[in-house]
């Protein structure tokens, strides 16, 4: 056992839990506000893609990050405008803006590198940089939730949101403007999320490739209800995601007893089972706010 | 959130999404004696490996050739089969698919279209009975396991720890096709080598993953690891990042290295590529396309072994020095005996 537990399994729990992180503290604030955000895959795309091209064309990974950022921002704009103004569907939207993002990038970048798949390169010397071993991005993202914890729980901006998210009307009444509240927990949504993409293509690894997140939106979805939208429990819930997917690379190489390596897809379906159990079985009753996924119509 | 703000963030976007869009080129092209079309891969064209090389096939053909090229590079295994057809409604004399997935497509494409010639790469097509070579498809496959043999050898006669790595993309038996082959030339020179081989997934993302790919390669470093090869497209070059991350010794020579596949891939981190196990996609597909411009066109299957240099290790100016001349002159030996029958390699397909 004691070469699979290794310092080095903490480092990769770590990276692989990064994103996660910033994608569900991003869903927290979309949907403690009442809005359902299935599109954080398509919002962490839209920030992998982006930081990915504006760090391969300026060489500065900090503003690649933040165009990242805004280009997920925009993004989440488009979704809350359809989801709280024209009330669509939030989850038909939500897979609009995903399906949108597997498409989009590789149209552009089929403009811009002529290759729909990935985007150029970058150098190393342009990522985001490493302190002792772990990304930027990656303290960026254990700062972010004690961050979120008190803008959720101690500021009357998080007052209002979680308010929006359980009574709206309530929340209307107290002279609380819903809709625009709910805009500016969807874009902050798009941020976070866009952030760990950017993660992805210019922490983790150097370039942009079609539909890179690989689930990891879904993942952080789920984390998100795991920790039953709080932030603490997020951080918890998302290393706990990036443990099992990092525990499921040294697992790889054991070997049974008759010398054989483990079906690949026996380990690899790990993260995906616990996932499944820990949902149905261990978390016990999870309450989402109250007004999820409703649109809200204030009274003429 | 202010109006102001808001405008901020459209233009803002406006900006990031208009840099995009100048870059598109069209090219007129001359006289058009014959139309290819070729069917990408998940990987896309420029994943600086399997697609590539077959892009880089195709393109030396439109430069030499009074041809005219058109390419589709899917996003997901179910726009290939509409993208092939699209070129067949169209009467195009050649079209080609890239990657074993495209097999079973092909089979159905090339049965309603008898007239049209056809080429896959790492696939093999047949005709109705299941035992006949189809014959308006080329069938291009590669001795992958030969090249591999060569470049464990180098691996194994470069490592300091004897612990080799092995990053592969999607778990199949052409992925193990180079495993078993760089494992076995390994321990032709060090019989105490042991490779750690982890597979980056089961579904076709697995091409597309670099950070996953990283984190293998990591692992395998991790446990001891100072060469690894890796056959997995867009993923493997994660494990470029992997190595480059151990940086050079003070001798400056690199202290782990990768080994890249299908492309030449040692000019991607020059210095951290020790060579690249080439397979000459890109001849095979010129080749094909020059054969069925010149009416001489042959179905069946095509197999391109180190043999006909269909498979080979690269040598260039990014790895010279990290070759010595022993090390070449006893992979040379192999690959001698190999052509010649003397070492037979175990072909992980044909269990």
């Amino acid at each position: 056992m004691s070469e699979i537990f290794t310092i080095a399994l903490l480092f990769s729990t770590i990276r692989f839990a990064t994103p996660l992180i910033f994608a569900a503290l991003g869903g927290m604030f979309s949907e403690r506000s009442g809005v359902i955000n299935i599109a954080l895959e398509g919002l962490m795309l839209a920030g992998a893609f982006t930081a990915a091209v504006i760090t391969f064309e300026t060489g500065n990974p900090f503003l690649g990050l933040l165009c990242g950022m805004i280009a997920g921002a925009v993004l989440a704009l488009v979704y809350a405008v359809a989801c709280i103004k024209f009330e669509a569907d939030q989850v038909v939207a939500g897979f609009g803006i995903n399906i949108l993002m597997l498409g989009l990038p590789a149209l552009l970048s089929g403009a811009m590198y002529d290759s729909a798949g990935s985007t150029e390169q970058i150098a190393k010397a342009d990522l985001l940089p490493e302190f002792f071993g772990i990304n930027i991005a990656s303290f960026l993202a254990f700062l972010l939730v004690p961050v979120c914890w008190y803008v959720l729980y101690k500021t009357p901006f998080g007052l209002r949101l979680r308010a929006t998210g359980e009574n709206p009307a309530a929340a209307d009444a107290a002279g609380v403007s819903v809709n625009k509240l709910r805009y500016t927990a969807v874009v902050l949504s798009g941020v976070l999320a866009a952030a760990g993409g950017a993660y992805l293509s210019i922490g983790q690894s150097s370039l942009f490739t079609r539909g890179m997140t690989a689930g990891r939106g879904f993942i952080a979805l789920a984390a998100l209800i795991l920790a039953k939208w709080r932030p603490v429990q997020v951080l918890l819930a998302c290393l706990f995601f990036g443990f099992t997917e990092a525990l499921t690379i040294p697992l790889a190489n054991i070997k049974t007893a008759s010398g054989e390596n483990v079906p690949v897809q026996f380990i690899q379906i790990i993260p995906y089972v616990l996932t499944i159990i820990v949902l149905a079985g261990f978390i016990g009753l999870s309450r989402a706010p109250k007004a999820l996924g409703i649109p809200y119509r204030k009274e003429k | 959130m202010k109006i102001k703000n808001l405008y901020f963030l459209l233009v803002a976007s406006l900006i990031v999404f208009g840099v995009s869009s100048c870059g598109t080129k069209t090219e007129a092209k001359k006289d058009c004696q014959m139309k290819v079309g070729i069917v990408f891969d998940i990987g896309g064209k420029n994943d600086r490996s399997f697609n590539a090389a077959a892009w880089e096939g195709v393109r030396r053909a439109e430069r030499d050739l009074p041809i005219c090229l058109y390419d589709v590079e899917p996003g997901n295994p179910t726009s290939i089969e509409p993208a092939m057809r699209a070129f067949a409604e169209k009467n195009f004399d050649l079209i080609i698919g890239i990657g074993f997935a495209q097999g079973p497509i092909m089979q159905k494409v090339a049965d309603d279209y008898p007239e049209i010639k056809f080429a896959i790469v790492d696939g093999v097509i047949f005709e109705k009975d299941g035992k006949t070579p189809k014959q308006n498809v080329a069938s291009l496959v590669f001795r992958e396991h030969e090249g591999s043999y060569l470049v464990g050898m180098i691996a194994a006669q470069k490592s300091k720890t004897g612990v080799l790595g092995f990053v592969g993309g999607m778990d199949i038996p052409l992925i193990h096709r180079f495993k078993t082959g760089y494992e076995e030339g390994a321990k032709s020179v060090n019989p105490n080598a042991t490779v750690i081989a982890n597979y980056v997934g089961v579904t076709d993302s697995a091409w597309n993953n670099p950070g996953k790919g990283k984190e293998l390669a990591l692992s395998q470093i991790n446990q001891g690891a100072d060469v690894i090869f890796t056959a997995a497209g867009n993923s493997g070059l994660g494990a470029f990042d992997a190595v480059e991350r151990f940086g050079k010794n003070a001798e400056g020579e690199a202290n782990k290295f990768v080994i890249g596949v299908d492309s030449n891939q040692n000019g991607v981190k020059p210095g951290f590529v020790l060579t690249s196990m080439v397979k000459r996609v890109d001849n095979a597909v010129y080749d094909v396309v020059k054969e069925v411009l010149g009416g001489n066109f042959k179905g069946g299957f095509h197999v391109f072994g180190l043999d006909k240099d269909g498979v080979a290790y690269m040598m260039d100016e990014n790895n010279r020095n990290l070759i010595s001349p022993e090390i070449l002159q006893r992979v040379e030996e192999a690959r001698g005996k190999i052509v010649a029958g003397e070492i037979t390699v175990t072909d992980a397909m044909a269990k």
